[in-house]
């Protein structure tokens, strides 16, 4: 469908199954339940960090994610507390409204480069806790609290989707949810890569001033990747608030935004699924070294300092085979 | 080759380590409590002074033969995680507790992580002891939480009625940090000023939590000339650097806060400055604490090299899980039944002279009992240690 | 409007101390070094060890940080930067490794050093008080003059010495430089460890006034990056620029938006942005390729 080999589709269909049948049924015999929360967590960072990498691709280093996440959940729960709408409606209004953020603020600060786009996006992290702190619809300091869990969908009658408040394992819907929107962002950036508009955005990475004179509208394609990247971290954003039934204006703040950036990292640049692995083994690698104390922290780090040393070009440069990007 | 191998040696290494199961110390069965709160970066020290003084009194109640509940002794083992003042972390700390099976936690340390993880406590059937104030976390619907400490709103009038009748207060400015849990404790104590007649002068100035140099912060404050100047939830580390701009800018009045501090930050930081610095802490003065608090101390300060005053507070949520459970055993699995102990349960305090008692409070504020009754202890600092101003209680 | 003007000039002197060692990192190496306020917040601890805890004297417990965290900054770099920059494919995959390095000292500085604020005894009592309209405690105005005199003695370091030309010239082009015989290797490591040096003789400093506490690294980093966009990239005046002008915008902010409280550094970082989206490069910067 997007031009794949039969070997990819392949990797495709073990990673789908991998993800909603294997996965549930381990957690399912070994009783570690409290991994749903965790890959639930890595699933919508992954998305968030997703959105990161991609304007990485057009050569920007984006340090403002967790800004445009923290607006996803504020949005969600306003619409879902204020207005009473569901949350699945209010979820791609709460992409919608970060991108539209995204453009009016894109089409200034994305002339700039390097650092300094870099540096703008981080101030603008800030700029956002602040606003909520301020604003008296996100409710200032006290936060949103007591959000409802995600009620049914039904269309023409048909409920799609259950009423997670009633259902057994919440943790298993939210579970499937995160998973579910992982698959389709990846699988949205993987087309949109090897699309003409990726074409178009790896002309740029290399140099803009060449892309230009080409004929390419650099400053509208440079505006819709930002508005895509910031769509998804929306959506990361309006999932959580939803787990956690509660958005303050601390919920994302500027070590999201950075950590958003060195998932990109970890996984490595030239990778579409990079993010993905990335955010894996930085989430992931936290919580299994839960046990060593107070030593977590000096582990943790050492182990980071030790993959740079080895794999400075992220952690998918080591791949057994060409095609092993597809993995997770 | 070489590199791939080392990674994946590194790797391996890690897991292996990772599997080690926490080894138990005696044959005793285990009953394990756990603490999810923040322990690394900034806010670390409130996080590590909770998780310090529940493993201090644990490694204490092993040292002695361990601790009886219903006929059955158990050693008790912390479990703490890390959750980097992150809500998001927070909510997969709870998880891995409801994880190890167990349903009794001190934290989280601040209001978006006890708001985060109530969610998982009340599906998974677990009590935790917040150090968090929004009073929705303790009323009803809100069944599982419970305040681990006095609240701002609670120890605030009685700390500015004291200052109203004995120093003369008739004006008050706040200032705090631009933060969730500060700037909500600053407009309660405004409210609770206002409503006791103190005439506010000052409370719109807020500070970035990362500000180095107060003294522009102070300036315009000290325009207002308020006879009592109050520090909304405060930090430990900020505290000292407050004060000492405000008195260096010429402040004579009265410097107060509601949040719990230790004296040898203050001594380091603000030296005499800091004399006459109002603050909220447990039995912890000479003429409160009993043969029990002192010996805590000392363990503490054996265990870990140094005491944190902070934990003078800190100290009571374990020991109000462990007197509940022993006071209803089948509190243990079923947390119904400790909420229903909690109404009636009463214990004598270990850790205050006198005939103090260990009861959940709450009514007035909550309209259940859902708080810990904890000595409200208001102290005034004095060269390098805190001295009792007076004692009142919370219902 | 004394007092804010006296609150600015002493904001503003140790801002663009603070931010001279990250500019001096980033021109050389094209480095974002996200640890420079762990490395500020260990030079604090280490004079806080020396003139705190063991009672040296206040110059030499400077020292000491100075050349710890000279030594550190070497190290790093022989041993961490410079393989990672010769084996990456894209210059910010070092973000990542300082980052780590940020995150590895934070957890060092917690370990040995403990979780509480620090403070050293005063060593200098006593306020200068004109007239109640400026207040400004000795200790203050003696850093301060600390602070401007480190900053004189290092530009003119960069500007008449020959470790400072060959510093200047690997920082305007690192191939012209080489082939001008300069030892890029050796000096890509003696900057570092002078960036680093910075941090921790400004950290040393400023122990007597604020403390230190492990929880101030981060932010530092953060404003201390700011201040460098404000002035422009790598380029060390720009960072003396940006400091003093992020303290006067601080000290002004404050006086003048103090009933607003809440929005003051709202509007600061607003106008930054503003302010960077009409002069992309900073005030002084050379735009970026």
């Amino acid at each position: 469908m997007m031009g794949l080999s039969s070997k990819q589709l392949m990797a495709v269909g073990v990673f789908l199954v991998a993800l909603f049948v294997i996965v549930p049924a381990v957690i399912a015999t070994t009783g570690r339940v409290d991994f749903y929360y965790t890959l639930t967590s890595v699933a919508l960072l992954a998305i968030a960090s997703s959105g990161v990498w991609l304007t990485f691709y057009i050569g920007r280093i984006n340090i403002g994610q967790g800004a445009f996440a923290l607006i996803g959940a504020y949005v969600s729960a306003i619409l879902v507390t204020k207005a009473g709408m569901s949350f699945w409606v209010s979820l791609p209004l709460a992409g919608l409204f970060a991108a539209l953020v995204a453009v009016l603020i894109g089409l200034p600060i994305l002339r700039l480069r390097g650092v300094y786009f870099a540096m703008i996006t981080l101030v603008l992290t800030q700029v956002v806790t602040l606003t909520a702190l301020a604003l008296p619809i996100t409710n200032g300091a006290k936060g949103i609290t007591s959000i409802p869990l995600p009620s049914a969908l039904s269309i023409f009658g048909l409920t799609i989707i259950p009423d997670f408040a009633t259902l057994q394992n919440p943790r298993l819907a939210f579970y499937f949810t995160a998973c579910t929107l992982m698959v389709l962002t990846f699988a949205a950036m993987y087309r949109l890569v090897n699309s003409r508009l990726g074409h178009l955005c790896r002309s740029m990475q290399q140099n803009e001033e060449l892309a230009s004179s080409i004929g390419v509208n650099i400053s509208y394609i440079r505006v819709v990747v930002f508005a895509i990247s910031s769509f998804v971290g929306g959506i990361g954003g309006a999932v959580f608030g939803s787990i956690a039934q509660s958005v303050y204006p601390s919920s994302f703040q500027v070590a999201d935004s950075v950590n958003f950036m060195l998932n990109c990292f970890l996984g490595g640049l030239g990778y579409v699924f990079g993010p993905m692995l990335g955010t894996l083994v930085l989430y992931f690698g936290w919580d299994l070294l839960f046990e060593f104390g107070k030593y977590q922290m000096l582990i943790y780090s050492s182990v980071l300092i030790i993959l740079m040393l080895f794999l400075p070009n992220g952690l998918l440069s080591l791949r057994i085979s060409k095609r092993g990007g597809n993995s997770k | 080759m070489k590199r791939r191998t080392l990674v994946k040696a590194s790797v391996a290494a890690v897991v292996a380590a990772s599997m080690q199961i926490s080894t138990a110390w005696a044959e005793n069965p285990v009953l394990k409590i756990g603490f999810v709160g923040v322990t690394s970066g900034p806010a670390a020290a409130w996080g590590i002074s909770n998780q310090r003084s529940m493993e201090a009194r644990a490694a204490w109640l092993n040292e002695i033969g361990g601790y009886t509940i219903g006929g059955t002794t158990y050693d008790i083992e912390i479990v703490s995680f890390d959750d980097q003042k992150d809500p998001k972390r927070a909510i997969a700390g709870m998880e891995k507790m409801a994880q190890e099976g167990i349903h009794y936690v001190v934290g989280p340390n601040v209001d978006d992580g006890a708001a985060a993880v109530r969610p998982v406590a009340e599906a998974n059937g677990i009590m935790y002891f917040p150090y968090a104030f929004p009073k929705e976390l303790y009323t009803a619907p809100a069944s599982n939480a419970i305040l681990g400490m006095v609240a701002n709103y609670q120890s605030g009038p009685a700390i500015y009625k004291y200052l109203m009748e004995e120093k003369g207060v008739k004006t008050a400015a706040f200032i705090a940090a631009n933060e969730s849990d500060p700037l909500s404790q600053r407009d309660g104590g405004v409210a609770a000023a206002t409503a006791l007649g103190i005439e506010v002068v000052s409370d719109s100035v807020t500070y970035q939590v990362d500000t180095t140099d107060f003294t522009p912060v102070l300036t315009p404050i000290m325009r207002t000339r308020p006879d009592l100047l109050v520090l909304s939830g405060v930090s430990p580390a900020n505290a000292p650097q407050l004060i000492r701009s405000a008195r260096e800018l010429g402040f004579q009045g009265v410097i107060s806060t509601e949040t719990a501090q230790d004296a040898s930050v203050l001594r380091e930081g603000a030296g005499d400055l800091a004399n006459g610095f109002i603050s909220v802490g447990g039995a912890s003065t000479p003429e409160l604490a009993s043969d029990a608090m002192r010996e805590f101390v000392e363990r503490y300060t054996t265990m870990f090299g140094e005491y944190n005053d902070e934990s003078n507070t800190k100290v009571y949520a374990l020991e109000y899980i462990l007197e509940t459970l022993k006071a209803n055993p089948a509190a243990l699995t079923d947390v119904d039944a400790f909420q229903t102990t909690m109404d009636t349960f009463e214990a004598p305090n270990p850790y205050m002279v006198g005939d103090a008692k260990l009861r959940y409070v709450g009514m007035s504020s909550f309209g259940q009992k859902r708080q810990v009754s904890v000595p409200l202890v208001v102290n005034v600092y004095q060269d390098g240690a805190f001295e009792t101003l007076f004692v009142a209680q919370v219902d | 409007m004394e007092q804010i003007l006296a609150n600015g000039v002493y904001l503003g002197a140790q801002y663009a101390m603070i931010a001279l060692g990250l500019t001096l990192i980033f021109a050389l190496m094209n480095v974002l070094n996200f640890a420079h306020g762990q490395m500020y917040v260990l030079g604090g601890f280490v004079t806080y060890t020396f003139y705190g805890q063991m009672g040296w004297p206040f110059v030499v417990a400077l020292a000491m940080s100075c050349i710890t965290l000279a030594i550190l900054g070497a190290l790093v770099e022989r041993f961490l930067f410079a393989p990672v920059i010769k084996r990456s494919t894209r210059d910010e995959s070092t973000m990542l490794l300082a980052a780590a390095i940020a995150f590895f000292l934070d957890a060092v500085v917690l370990l040995v050093f403990g979780e509480k604020q620090r403070g050293v005894p005063k060593i200098v009592d006593g306020v200068f008080n004109y007239d109640f309209r400026l207040i400004m405690p000795y200790d203050r105005i003696l850093i301060c003059g600390l602070a401007i005199l480190s900053i004189v003695t290092f530009i003119l370091f960069m500007q008449y010495s020959k470790t400072g030309r060959a510093l200047r010239a690997l920082a305007q082009d690192r191939t012209a430089a080489q082939l001008m015989g300069v030892n890029v290797d050796r000096y890509s490591m003696v900057g570092f460890a002078l960036g680093a040096m910075l941090a921790g003789l400004v950290g040393g400093l400023l122990v007597t006034i604020t403390g230190v506490n492990l929880g101030m690294g981060g932010p530092t980093s953060i404003k201390a990056f700011m201040m460098v966009m404000i002035g422009g990239a790598g380029v060390i005046s720009g960072a003396i620029a940006g400091g003093v002008i992020l303290g006067f915008m601080e000290a002004i902010g404050l006086a003048v938006l103090s009933q607003y409280g809440d929005i003051t550094y709202l509007l600061i970082f607003v106008s930054l942005m503003i302010f960077l989206a009409i002069r992309p490069q900073g005030l002084m910067g050379k735009p970026w390729g």
